[in-house]
């Protein structure tokens, strides 16, 4: 598979337990399809942008999403979240992923 | 059909009903009451979605019966077939609306994922071991420009309706959703744009009206909430009464300042009446509201003050995610999540809800925090009550990342269902110590519970035409 081998990006997804994982995603994988295709599973939900379920956050590397990340506001991507079911990483990269990730990003509004 | 061509049906066939025409249901809430058994199981909603246990969703059949050797146990798990969907409310095929339609039976559940956009249809022939029938995928709901499907109702000629929170791209507008009685799509119900927010509804036949209210676009709600969004418009606080025959919003109240996000919409079960009750979460107020001189009016008869609690920056809101009517009409239950009670009003006279009892647990100022040495995390949440209005059951998760934000351990520790025991001539309800349900221990991890259905319908899930 020399020809697509040029063509992918190698991930590592971290989490906040210290468990690391490494995979390959291809031009035409997501995050989570590059993942998922490893059979690592990453939280997701609706897998359009819309519900953050997927979040995750860039720690190295440069990633683009497909379409506009719904669920992310200028705060969130100005602090490097990105949502893994609809971002392609552009370089290798290390991604911040698991449950903890999202739910950092959102806090009791009240306290 | 035209209104009056249904109500002619109802009358027709409902005399055919009390000579033995088997249709589903019962043919009058009171019928509810008397022809009822106690639920020996329940049908409950748990999921995996926003955590990092790698399974799916699924509905956990529960025992019930206090006489089974399985009581309080889960004895089953309908494991949905792809992970990521957020269960969390879901209907029947059909309910007492058709009872006069012989040949269909409450047999199916139709089971959506909220975040996903799929939904599931169980067939529930073998009550203690249901399966999993068919699946619709969340690209054949996008077609209908539409996504976030919340409450399930099916409407009196078998078809089935669901709300539905946001567009495809999980933005304004809301719709609604009928699948056909072979639960193939047969489009929206509603004129896209007839309403921008979504959330319940519940349909009142012999009225001729449809009470629908109002959450945000999932894209709002869904990765949690903030109040940001809350000063930027972005949460509802409407009420809209449609023309259930021409499916148009023949009037929108808006509740203002005290009626945000208005949640559950509960008319009274009583074909006849046109009263109802909506619990406006956000501003912890009950408003009733009630048709008069051919409108509808809503007025808040129920006010929840906020709690000082150190650490935070303002009063504690009570939030009163959920509420529900006996099926007598009589009693208004509902429960506050954050402040932890749950309570009982006397609803005898629609305008002036009479508190009658309480109980005061889970949450933050809950005086009962642990149930059989069970820590209880979470405040009281999703209700249900038996058919006969002497049983109340609650779980305790309101939405994955809500949960996350406002009781961080609901998602690593899993919910409890909890019951009470009720006395509807005293108006009193006391906690079963001896009942808990515990979704913390499962083989996949803990899991979150959310809304509750009994197999032979309850006080959520029945309309009668």
């Amino acid at each position: 598979m020399s020809g697509s081998e040029a063509t992918t990006r190698e991930v590592t997804l971290t989490w906040q337990d210290g468990r690391r994982e490494t995979v390959r995603a291809t031009e035409a994988q997501t995050i989570l399809e590059a993942a998922e295709a490893r059979a690592v599973g990453l939280p997701f939900g609706c897998r359009t942008g819309a519900c953050a379920t997927c979040t995750g956050r860039v720690a190295d590397g440069r990633v683009s999403h497909d379409r506009e990340p719904r669920a992310l506001k200028p705060r969130h991507l100005e602090s490097g979240y990105v949502l893994c079911c609809i971002a392609r990483p552009r370089t290798d990269c290390r991604i911040e992923v698991g449950a903890d990730v999202r739910t950092a990003m959102v806090s009791n509004p009240w306290k | 059909m035209a209104t009056e061509d249904r109500h002619e049906h109802s009358h027709h066939e409902h005399a055919h009903h009390e000579h033995g025409v088997e249709g589903p249901g019962y043919a009058t809430p009171q019928a509810a009451i008397e022809e009822s058994t106690p639920e020996k199981l329940a049908y409950v909603a748990a999921l995996y979605t926003g955590t990092d246990v790698d399974a799916s969703d699924f509905v956990a059949v529960v025992d019930v019966d206090p006489q089974s050797e399985t009581y309080q146990e889960i004895v089953d798990r309908i494991e949905m077939p792809t992970r990521g969907d957020e269960l969390h409310h879901f209907g029947w095929n059909a309910c007492s609306s058709s009872c006069h339609v012989e040949g269909l039976e409450r047999q199916y559940l139709v089971i959506p994922g909220n975040r996903s956009s799929r939904i599931h249809v169980v067939d529930t022939t073998d009550r203690r071991h249901p399966e999993l029938v068919k699946v619709i995928e969340p690209e054949e709901i996008h077609e209908q420009d539409l996504s976030g499907p919340h409450t399930v109702h099916c409407a009196p000629d078998g078809e089935i309706m669901i709300s539905m929170l946001g567009n495809a791209d999980g933005e304004l507008p809301g719709g609604f959703l009928v699948l056909d009685d072979d639960f193939e799509i047969d489009g929206r119900w509603d004129a896209p744009g007839e309403i921008e927010f979504n959330y319940d509804f519940w349909y009142q036949p012999r009225r001729d009206v449809m009470v629908s209210s109002e959450w945000a676009a999932p894209a709002t709600y869904q990765p949690g909430f903030d109040l940001e969004d809350v000063e930027a418009g972005k949460y509802g606080h409407s009420l809209h009464f449609w023309n259930w025959g021409d499916r148009t919003v023949e009037q929108t109240i808006d509740l203002g300042e005290e009626g945000m996000i208005p949640l559950e919409v509960r008319f009274m079960h009583n074909p006849e009446v046109a009263h109802g009750y909506v619990n406006a979460a956000l501003s912890s107020n009950i408003f009733h509201f009630w048709k008069k001189d051919g409108e509808y009016h809503a007025e808040k008869v129920i006010d929840f003050e906020g709690r000082d609690l150190e650490g935070w920056d303002m009063p504690v809101p009570a939030l009163p995610t959920d509420i529900l009517l006996s099926m007598d009409d009589r009693y208004l239950f509902g429960a506050n999540w954050l402040h932890g009670e749950v309570w009982m009003y006397d609803v005898s006279d629609p305008a002036n809800p009479r508190e009658s009892d309480s109980i005061s647990i889970g949450g933050y100022f809950g005086e009962i925090q642990a149930v059989q040495d069970r820590e209880l995390i979470s405040g009281p949440q999703m209700l249900q009550l038996s058919l006969d209005g002497k049983r109340l059951y609650w779980t305790t998760s309101l939405y994955s990342t809500w949960d996350d934000q406002f009781f961080p351990e609901e998602g690593q520790k899993g919910s409890v269902m909890l019951k009470a025991d009720v006395d509807p001539r005293r108006g009193t309800m006391t906690l079963d110590e001896e009942f808990l349900v515990d979704f913390g221990d499962l083989p996949d991890g803990p899991a979150r519970a959310h809304e509750i259905r009994w197999p032979d319908g309850d006080c959520t899930s029945d309309v009668w035409q």
